[in-house]
């Protein structure tokens, strides 16, 4: 090789060094861009879901190679750990909400109006109408449904205790009521707990709104205390101060105390969702085999009540737009049935009513409860739309029906005062 | 009249050694103590400053979400505090759980001077006290519930010997005349060890020459106890006394637990109160949970004060 050919293929090497360099500084930047991480967080659903949770998200990364999900499960500090990550700038772009929490986040700005980036008409076609205005505020749509329960979902029985209190499965509210007396006196255990009273919510004001009454006025106003709602807390005072409902309700989650003292055979009856008989068969395994499964008893307006989880897009989310196909994909339908098969949840999306999942019949407990509420996503409503500042007018909900129950005020004084601290403090 | 000086023994004027040595030292001082200052005012003081401007501002929720800062209001959050029934009663019931002090106090100091004797198998009573200390307070409000329970281990022990008739059981923290003693003893419970385990610490730097000299005068143990070992413990008692003071008036994880503020707010604290204003979800009232927290603190600073004030006058005036 000559001199000149020497400096030539020198050039020549360098043009092609700075060439590829060049292009490799181009296609670089292309290959990352290429790629969007999407920050997902679930409320409690690890570890017991991991499989479920992580087949969805390689199956959605699959159909979609240029988004990758990075999943975190939130638990107790879930609010604060979005409201902390909004303050940082580091939000994440799908979390799991409930309709209450997502009521208060959307009233305070930190979503983003999913219906902006899917068309409305999808949503509307994909779920129940009800489940979707669950998560509708202001005449926007801030969350994608997910799975439901239902509150008053099915009756599960204790065979033995009925047959000696000498009672049959009751058919409707009043039947209950009615036969709370009976079975206490006869078994010495409980008939039934009621959502007296919990944390953070208002669950007495389900027993108004599931025996038809209103909960507020056309004008948005407080209106829980007609002489009809007065009759019905009195019926619970006098059971409560008889002794036939047990004290720690006032104390305890009803479910959670309903699920422990019927595993030790000391309530006879649980009104609710299936996810009860899970843990009745963990803790007592030849009570469950015996469990006797049915429709639930509703109250005078005859229709069942529900609570349904959602996923909602933050306002300060960086990628709204692969966020809002995760959260579609994760609530469609054929994912929603694929997480009922695992566990009895319901799913909130219209096709689901159809499935022939939910019309299968079995002797197992959780099977035929799954398949009693199943494809009852339509029922899946609060009863009632929650206050804005939910949190106050709830606390002071809760403390008069309390005071009634504990016999310092009467039924009517405790919730004359109650409506009166709403209608002074409710913001719409 | 000038006094005399012996020569050599002049005392050295008082700018003198500053100017030799004060420069360095103070340098090296500030040195040493800069990874703790650092720390502190990280952690500690500008939190401190923060929240307390937080108490006259207005920030919540709403104004959290659309990036806007705290708005000045000036006293606002203490008039809505004043006027507000269920932050007068949570106050109330926090200022009211300052009787546990003096109890809780006298009766660790007494067990710490028990087991402070070398007597065979002592190393057990005083591990087996501090258990409680590092119980987390989940497995601690399981075990209590199942002591306060309308059919747990407390009425039986009641009916057993007779105090309470067996048709009279009831749940110890669902009743609004109990529950706040009821959680109360759980704090007690929770609290004795530690201070206990402070006060051995303070007997152990007693001299055991003075105990001997004041056996061999003939004193009693009750004279020693009252003569020897309380004026020396003064100044640990004063400590203790301070921190079980602000635990006091901070309690919130046993009533989180056990009751959650009822039956009938009868156990709800004032830090119940700021817990619920600022964490409550995506209503959180960061100024009105801070202006809380400020009159918390203020009662602490005082009841502190007194504190200081009442070991100073039984120590005749010195400080």
């Amino acid at each position: 090789m000559t001199q000149f050919h020497k400096k030539q293929f020198h050039k020549k090497a360098l043009l092609a060094l700075t060439l590829g360099l060049s292009l490799t500084a181009v296609s670089a930047p292309a290959a990352a861009q290429a790629t969007t991480e999407v920050t997902f967080w679930t409320w409690y659903l690890s570890p017991k879901f991991d499989p479920y949770i992580k087949q969805t998200i390689a199956a959605f990364e699959k159909a979609n190679p240029t988004i990758k999900v990075k999943w975190f499960d939130k638990q107790d500090s879930m609010v604060q750990d979005f409201i902390a990550s909004v303050n940082l700038g580091n939000a994440p772009d799908v979390v799991n909400l409930n309709i209450d929490e997502t009521g208060k986040a959307a009233q305070n700005g930190f979503l983003r109006n999913v219906d902006a980036l899917t068309p409305l008409a999808t949503l509307k076609s994909t779920f129940y109408p009800q489940t979707l205005a669950n998560f509708t505020v202001g005449g926007k749509v801030y969350g994608y449904p997910w799975y439901g329960s239902l509150n008053e979902g099915v009756l599960l029985y204790n065979p033995d205790l009925m047959k000696k209190a000498g009672v049959s499965a009751p058919k409707n509210m009043t039947e209950l009521l009615n036969m709370v007396k009976t079975v206490k006196d006869k078994t010495g255990a409980y008939a039934w707990v009621p959502a007296l009273k919990d944390p953070g919510g208002a669950s007495f004001l389900g027993y108004f709104s599931s025996d038809g009454l209103p909960i507020y006025d056309a004008k948005g106003n407080a209106a829980f205390n007609s002489a009809a709602h007065v009759a019905i807390l009195q019926k619970y005072v006098d059971l409560f101060r008889g002794g036939y409902f047990p004290e720690d309700a006032l104390r305890k989650e009803a479910f959670q105390l309903a699920t422990e003292l019927y595993a030790q055979n000391r309530v006879a009856m649980i009104v609710g969702g299936p996810q009860a008989l899970n843990r009745i068969k963990d803790t007592n395994p030849g009570l469950y085999a015996k469990t006797v499964v049915t429709t639930a008893p509703l109250g005078k307006a005859n229709t069942q009540t529900g609570t349904s989880m959602g996923m909602v897009i933050p306002q300060a989310s960086k990628h709204p737009a692969e966020a809002a196909k995760l959260a579609a994909y994760f609530t469609s339908n054929a994912n929603q049935i694929a997480f009922a098969k695992i566990v009895p949840i319901i799913p909130t999306t219209a096709a689901a009513q159809n499935d022939p999942f939910f019309k299968g019949a079995s002797s197992d407990p959780i099977a035929k409860a799954t398949a009693l509420v199943g494809a009852s996503g339509r029922f899946i409503n609060p009863g009632f739309k929650a206050p804005g500042n939910s949190d106050d007018l709830y606390k002071n909900f809760s403390d008069n029906i309390e005071a009634a129950l504990l016999g310092k005020k009467t039924p009517k004084a405790a919730l004359d005062d109650s409506v009166k601290f709403w209608n002074a403090n409710m913001k719409k | 009249m000038a006094r005399s000086q012996p020569p050599g023994t002049q005392p050295p004027t008082a700018s003198a050694p500053r100017s030799r040595y004060s420069l360095r030292d103070t340098l090296l001082s500030y040195a040493f103590l800069a990874p703790a200052l650092i720390l502190l005012t990280l952690f500690t003081f500008y939190p401190l400053a923060y929240g307390s401007y937080l108490g006259f501002t207005e920030y919540g929720g709403a104004r959290f979400a659309q990036g806007l800062g705290p708005r000045w209001t000036g006293l606002e959050n203490f008039r809505t505090l004043a006027a507000d029934p269920l932050f007068l009663t949570a106050l109330g019931n926090s200022v009211k759980y300052l009787v546990i002090v003096p109890v809780l106090q006298l009766a660790s100091l007494s067990v710490a001077v028990l087991v402070n004797k070398n007597l065979p198998g002592m190393a057990f009573f005083r591990a087996a006290y501090y258990i409680p200390v590092v119980t987390s307070i989940s497995l601690a409000a399981v075990m209590w519930d199942w002591v306060y329970n309308k059919e747990g281990t407390l009425n039986w022990a009641l009916g057993v010997v007779r105090i309470i008739p067996e048709g009279s059981f009831f749940g110890w923290l669902n009743n609004e005349q109990t529950a706040f003693w009821a959680v109360m003893l759980v704090t007690f419970w929770r609290g004795f060890g530690y201070y206990m385990v402070l006060y051995l610490a303070g007997l152990q730097g007693i001299p055991a020459e003075l105990e001997e000299a004041a056996v061999l005068d003939g004193a009693s143990s009750w004279k020693r106890f009252w003569s020897i070992t309380v004026p020396l413990m003064k100044p640990t008692i004063l400590l203790c006394s301070l921190l079980s003071t602000i635990a006091a008036l901070r309690v919130l994880e046993e009533v989180l637990v056990l009751t959650n503020g009822g039956p009938l707010n009868s156990t709800y604290t004032a830090l119940m109160y700021v817990y619920s204003k600022a964490f409550q979800g995506f209503n959180f009232d960061y100024g009105l949970a801070s202006a809380a927290g400020l009159v918390v603190a203020v009662v602490a600073l005082l009841l502190s004060v007194a504190n200081f004030r009442l070991f100073r006058e039984s120590d005749g005036g010195e400080s």
